[in-house]
């Protein structure tokens, strides 16, 4: 008898709808084989289906079984098609009855019948919204995960038994209550707060502007400044993700197994820290069945490298593009998919290859030539692509002791208050311009329209590149930074006091 | 392109020698040289010699003495390396002087390479390149101290130290200086400084003359206006000014000895470049001193 069973695949970012046809044939040596484009883990999905119908009580058809994955010419990977082929079975063999009604079977089997968890439940849950199932099974693990879909059930399911139990009618599954995500989303705890770090005020503020308009930012420094810390504590001034922000983010983290059992939707902006060792693919994504990379993991969030120049010269210059599209198209032989990455780049390097070039207490150890290369990977494309450029002196620790009373600590709720501020009169302000959401992201074109100077501001400006030699795309960096510092200080019109603290934030090297 | 080669090399013997170069031990019976070779520039000369590790504070000090120097006509002798040495020609250029190079290695060796563009700028005002080795001699560890014995004898005023370690080529220097009879001058430093050390050390020894300005070494009664600068109509400005005439700081170390916040204070510290009143480096402050 032949039994149709529906289950989803993901491809890219994309999950689409597979037929899962299970023929349990009446005559034949038996056998079980599996076709349709399978993997090796969709392969060996047989001795796991076999030894989980034995090991729940249920008998395993002696015959020939075969399994056909449909699209056949898709390609299947991961061990979530078990549940689907063990319940084709159990039907086909006529050891229960699933009924008529649409449903969707996604998940791995151990040996003893528990279901694992998986990637990319939310997918299929937003799947089945699409094409109108109202029910699907998966792993109790990640079935919170799908339970912020609404308009479907979802059965969590903790071992084959439950399910069988379910559909014989003997004890049924209670499907999971629908999360509301707004309510996650308030719920939102800082990881580490600014009012943590000591002393780097100016630092802080150019975090604040960097997180009100968007805009990626260089720090410099020598080891110990604060560099790391820095970076860690920005998600927690970041505007908290919008709904559908951390659907999208929900996706990417689905797909590639990084919500953690039992968690539902990502509410937390992401902050993804690779080595500088990674490797491109692993950057950027890729692969032969292509899985995102470090820049879409971070995408809403920061993506945060330390040893910026260490990256390998195709790294640096593979991040070129995404960083302008905000997304990235992966071409393989598989087939073509396309990530987005709107991140926020937080660069962090020394000063030189010993760290302490510049440094009052420390002497430097570098050669003149080795300051020069390692100085001329910090040139070129991609420094052009950032707006704040900031150097993070080292922390006297007894001045910061002595000092103590004085130095005023603020925390990153009250930063984020003003950031989500800024970020209010943006949101306003690009309405009308497409992929325009923040400061950061706005075209030449549209400064002269959005970025109003005053009289002053201009002359100011004027002033600035003459005296500091400021190339083109430096001065229109500057107007960007300007607006976001007052957009923060809630003025329509850019005056000369914003250009003059924008101004602290160029490249500040000598020739 | 400029090129260096352009300018002939040609071979002067010891007889047409400036005095002071023909009565030092181990006088050398020729040179070789680029430019236009005239015993007159060596008449007011002052040999600078320092660390090629330079410090922030060493190259600020060397930029204003050898400027204010060059501007009197005193002609600058230095080696040519990289940090005290290239801070010399430079400041001495950009101030229409003239600068003599003596080179570690033959005069179509590159040493360091970054320093073509020095090379053909010293020749083009009225500078000289100088060297006793043939014209495509690799310098190696000895030929540098050396040479160094050219730079003090071409000298009419004394040497200048500008930085220096203790153990360092420097110090040797200052040692065959006071061998053949020149005055030695040197600026202090910070304590525990490693590039102070030896010029410290020079002075505490009385090795050498302390120095403090350009006065100290060559007298012309000239008034400096580096008090004029401390003027201004600003309170905030001056608070600013006044701290850092004690020492260079951070924004956040401002900040916290002003009392003002880092936004206002930003703001200032931009406008005060462009006025050119301070320089910023570093991630540090500074006075600007020319």
């Amino acid at each position: 008898m032949l039994t149709k069973i529906l289950s989803v695949a993901n491809l890219g970012l994309q999950a689409l709808e597979i037929e899962c046809e299970v023929n349990v044939a009446a005559k034949g040596f038996p056998a079980f084989t599996i076709v349709g484009l399978a993997s090796k883990a969709v392969e060996e999905a047989r001795e796991r289906v076999k030894t989980a119908i034995i090991n729940s009580d249920m008998e395993f058809p002696l015959a020939k079984i075969t399994v056909n994955l449909a699209p056949a010419d898709l390609p299947k990977d991961g061990a979530c098609y078990d549940l689907p082929i063990a319940m084709g079975i159990l039907s086909s063999s006529n050891q229960i009855d699933l009924g008529e009604e649409k449903v969707y079977f996604f998940g791995e089997l151990s040996l003893d019948g528990t279901l694992r968890h998986c990637r990319g439940v939310f997918l299929l849950a937003i799947l089945a919204k699409e094409k109108g199932v109202k029910k699907i099974f998966v792993p109790r693990l990640c079935a919170n995960e799908a339970a912020v879909v609404e308009g479907i059930e979802v059965f969590p399911v903790d071992n084959l038994k439950e399910v069988i139990a379910h559909f014989r009618g003997e004890k049924k599954i209670r499907p999971l209550k629908k999360i509301e995500s707004e309510e996650l989303l308030e719920n939102m705890r800082v990881q580490f707060d600014f009012s943590e770090i000591l002393g780097q005020n100016s630092a802080k503020r150019a975090l604040e502007i960097a997180a009100a308009g968007g805009h990626n930012v260089f720090l410099m420094g020598p080891p110990g400044s604060g560099k790391t810390m820095l970076s860690r504590a920005l998600p927690g001034i970041l505007p908290p993700l919008s709904e559908a922000e951390s659907l999208e983010v929900t996706k990417i983290y689905s797909i590639t197994g990084n919500i953690a059992p039992g968690s539902s939707i990502i509410r937390e902006r992401p902050f993804r820290s690779p080595h500088h060792t990674t490797s491109q693919i692993g950057l950027i994504g890729g692969g032969s069945n292509p899985r995102p990379g470090e820049i879409t993991l971070a995408h809403r969030g920061v993506l945060f490298i330390d040893e910026f120049p260490e990256l390998s010269r195709g790294s640096l210059e593979a991040l070129r593009q995404p960083m302008e599209d905000g997304y990235v198209s992966i071409s393989r032989a598989a087939g073509s998919v396309t990530f987005p990455c709107q991140f926020m780049l937080v660069a962090a390097a020394n000063p030189c290859p010993c760290g302490f070039l510049g440094d009052s207490k420390k002497e430097c150890r570098c050669n003149v030539h080795q300051i020069a290369n390692y100085q001329k990977k910090l040139s070129g494309p991609i420094m052009d692509r950032i707006d704040i450029h900031l150097t993070v002196p080292a922390v006297d620790v007894n001045q910061l002791m002595i000092n103590k009373e004085n130095i005023k600590s603020e925390k990153s709720e009250e930063i984020r208050k003003r950031v989500v501020a800024a970020r209010e009169i943006q949101r306003q302000r690009f309405l009308k311009i497409e992929g325009v959401y923040s400061n950061a992201d706005m075209k030449n074109k549209h400064l002269k329209e959005l970025a109003k100077l005053d009289d002053k501001a201009n002359i100011l400006l004027k002033m600035a590149v003459n005296k500091f030699n400021l190339s083109a795309r430096t001065y229109f960096r500057l107007i960007k930074v300007s607006r976001t510092i007052a957009d923060l200080d809630n003025s329509e019109i850019i005056l000369d006091k914003h250009v003059a603290e924008a101004l602290q934030y160029r490249v500040k090297h000598e020739d | 392109m400029n090129n260096f080669r352009k300018w002939e090399i040609k071979k002067i013997d010891k007889k047409d020698f400036p005095p002071q170069l023909k009565v030092i031990k181990n006088c050398p019976e020729f040179l070789y040289y680029r430019g236009n070779w005239d015993n007159k520039i060596f008449e007011k000369s002052l040999a600078v010699v320092g660390s090629r590790r330079m410090s922030r504070y060493g190259q600020e000090i060397s930029k204003k003495m050898v400027s204010e120097l060059a501007v009197q006509k005193i002609s600058i002798i230095s080696g040519f390396m990289y940090g005290v040495d290239t801070q010399s020609h430079l400041s001495a250029l950009e101030m229409g002087g003239i600068t003599i190079a003596v080179l570690g290695g033959g005069l179509n060796v590159l040493t360091p390479p970054e320093n073509e563009k020095l090379y053909w700028q010293i020749l083009e005002n009225k500078g000289l390149i100088i060297s006793e080795y043939e014209k495509d001699f690799q310098p190696t560890l000895w030929s540098f101290p050396q040479r160094n014995r050219i730079v003090s004898g071409l000298s009419s005023l004394g040497i200048l130290v500008v930085e220096a370690g203790l153990k360092s080529g420097s110090l040797v220097t200052a040692r065959i200086a006071r061998e053949q009879g020149k005055k030695v001058w040197a600026i202090p430093g910070q304590i525990g400084c490693s590039v102070a050390e030896g010029t410290n050390y020079l002075i505490k020894n009385n090795l050498a003359k302390m120095v403090t300005e350009s006065g100290d070494i060559f007298k012309k009664s000239s008034k400096t206006n580096q008090e004029v600068i401390f003027e201004s109509l600003d309170p905030l400005e001056n608070l600013i000014l006044k701290e850092l005439k004690v020492e260079a700081l951070s924004m956040d170390e401002l900040s916290i000895k002003s009392g003002v916040d880092v936004v206002q204070l930003s703001t200032k510290i931009s406008m005060m470049a462009l006025e050119e009143k301070v320089v910023e480096e570093n991630g540090k402050v500074y006075l600007n001193s020319v």
